[in-house]
């Protein structure tokens, strides 16, 4: 929980309450953006822009959510603006993607997707649902607050993209019960 | 509930947001149901996998960084004495530099009336630090470093002769030139350009590949644009492209695509780029 005294010392741009409120919040907000972008150096880039951002906006918080919440969503603004303009990942994954699948014996190619490489070739605001949910482990109200939607389309929101990265993952997860229809494995 | 209801709220389930009576008719059918307890089985090895695995380390130089950024943020109206020597017409030191630096306005009649001792080096840092919080004014900051003065492709032409360039009135992708600045390196001269797009800001910038550059706290990357070797600085969505030939590096600031709109605005303003050079010699 982020003190109010600091708040108010951020507020009033105190470099240490800044450096403080830095400390308690860069891990997650770093990971986030590292998993948003697939890159060290563009999650380097935009965590500054995010905190640049938040200390010179900390007037405007109104204290609707959590100040965590309303870094996420600073966060999240960030690399969606970024990935919108940059279209990047989407070519570095599908790059990362051509170099996990290998050709077979038999000429086929078999794909070993993973989970990170299939959720960074997800659509950006899919992307970030599933961060924000698994990953950072925000409930669905404060999603609701990062993303800037309804509460209650955070479940049909997560349940399409959950599908989305199935639909990815398909051919290579190692599914449990795996002779199951639903969950086919070994094909690409 | 049938298995569609029950696939809708596994979801929900697994994450702890289902309300109590949902839960229990939940349970209720996947006693019943292997195709949904499977489904339960592949959202819940979903969400596992998602977790976060290992910790993911904060680079140590990040704070620095922020902090570097926030003491420049501080400095945004730059004090009266580091404010560019600019005059118009008769009407000595009275243009604020909020409007020397609000590219785009109509600086007509702007006399140069002196020159700082800069090393003939293009420190491209003041800029790249702006960006975040406005492209213009840190163009504006940057230009105010090497003494800019503005005038006409012609001035330019005759200014810096040794440079290949253009500076068409409009660009590929609608970029309307704003206006045209002649500049000093040391003892080098130097062109640059500022356009816009609706709001969207672009920047030129031409100098000797001599003049060496520096980027601050950015990182230098190498890069491919349309047929040429490049490098470019990356801030956000902003990149800060240079294509070099042996007379100038055209360094283009803008957020556009390095595969579809940067290719045709950098043949635009270097028409005669050989193809496949660009790499920089500093």
């Amino acid at each position: 929980m982020i003190e109010h005294d600091l708040l108010e010392r951020c507020r009033a741009g105190n470099r240490d309450a800044q450096r403080e409120l830095y400390d308690q919040t860069s891990a997650p907000i770093y990971r986030l953006l590292l998993k948003m972008t697939a890159s060290p150096d563009d999650a380097f880039d935009l965590a500054q822009e995010t905190y640049l951002k938040a200390f010179t906006q900390l007037g405007r918080f109104d204290g609707r959510s959590s100040l965590a919440t309303w870094l996420y969503r600073v966060a999240v603004n960030e690399a969606l603006q970024f990935l919108r303009r940059a279209k990047q990942t989407r070519v570095k994954l599908q790059e990362l993607a051509a170099e996990d699948c290998a050709a077979s014996e038999n000429g086929r190619t078999t794909a070993r997707l993973d989970v990170n490489n299939a959720l960074a070739m997800l659509p950006p605001n899919d992307r970030a649902m599933l961060l924000l949910r698994y990953q950072e482990g925000l409930n669905y109200r404060s999603i609701a607050a990062t993303i800037g939607c309804a509460e209650g389309t955070v479940a049909s929101r997560l349940n399409r993209a959950r599908e989305r990265l199935r639909n990815l993952l398909q051919n290579s997860y190692e599914w449990e019960g795996s002779d199951s229809p639903m969950h086919p494995k070994d094909r690409c | 509930m049938n298995c569609e209801q029950a696939q809708e709220n596994l979801g929900p389930y697994v994450d702890g947001e289902l309300a109590p009576d949902a839960c229990t008719a939940l349970e209720v059918h996947l006693e019943d149901c292997d195709t949904c307890r499977a489904e339960l089985a592949t959202v819940r090895k979903l969400a596992s996998d998602l977790a976060p695995q290992v910790d993911t380390l904060v680079p140590e130089n990040l704070w620095t960084a922020i902090e570097q950024r926030l003491d420049e943020a501080g400095e945004a109206t730059p004090p009266t004495a580091r404010r560019p020597r600019w005059r118009v017409g008769r009407a000595p030191y009275a243009l604020a530099a909020a409007v020397v630096f609000a590219v785009g306005l109509s600086l007509v009649g702007l006399v140069w009336t002196g020159s700082s001792a800069h090393a003939s080096t293009v420190d491209f840092s003041v800029l790249l630090n702006g960006l975040p919080l406005d492209a213009n004014q840190a163009f504006g900051k940057f230009l105010a470093l090497y003494d800019a003065r503005e005038g006409s492709l012609a001035d330019a032409r005759q200014y810096a002769p040794d440079l290949s360039f253009d500076i068409p009135d409009l660009l590929p992708g609608g970029f309307h030139l704003q206006a045209i600045y002649l500049l000093r390196f040391g003892k080098l001269e130097g062109v640059a350009a500022a356009y816009d797009r609706d709001g969207e800001f672009l920047g030129a910038v031409f100098h000797r590949p001599v003049a060496k550059e520096h980027f601050g706290q950015h990182k230098d990357y190498p890069c491919v644009v349309g047929k040429h070797d490049g490098h470019k600085v990356s801030v956000g969505a902003w990149r800060l492209v240079h294509l070099t030939d042996p007379t100038t590096c055209h360094c283009v600031l803008s957020r556009l695509d390095e595969r579809t709109e940067l290719p045709d605005v950098m043949a635009a303003v270097a028409p005669a780029l050989p193809e496949g050079t660009g790499r920089h010699g500093h």
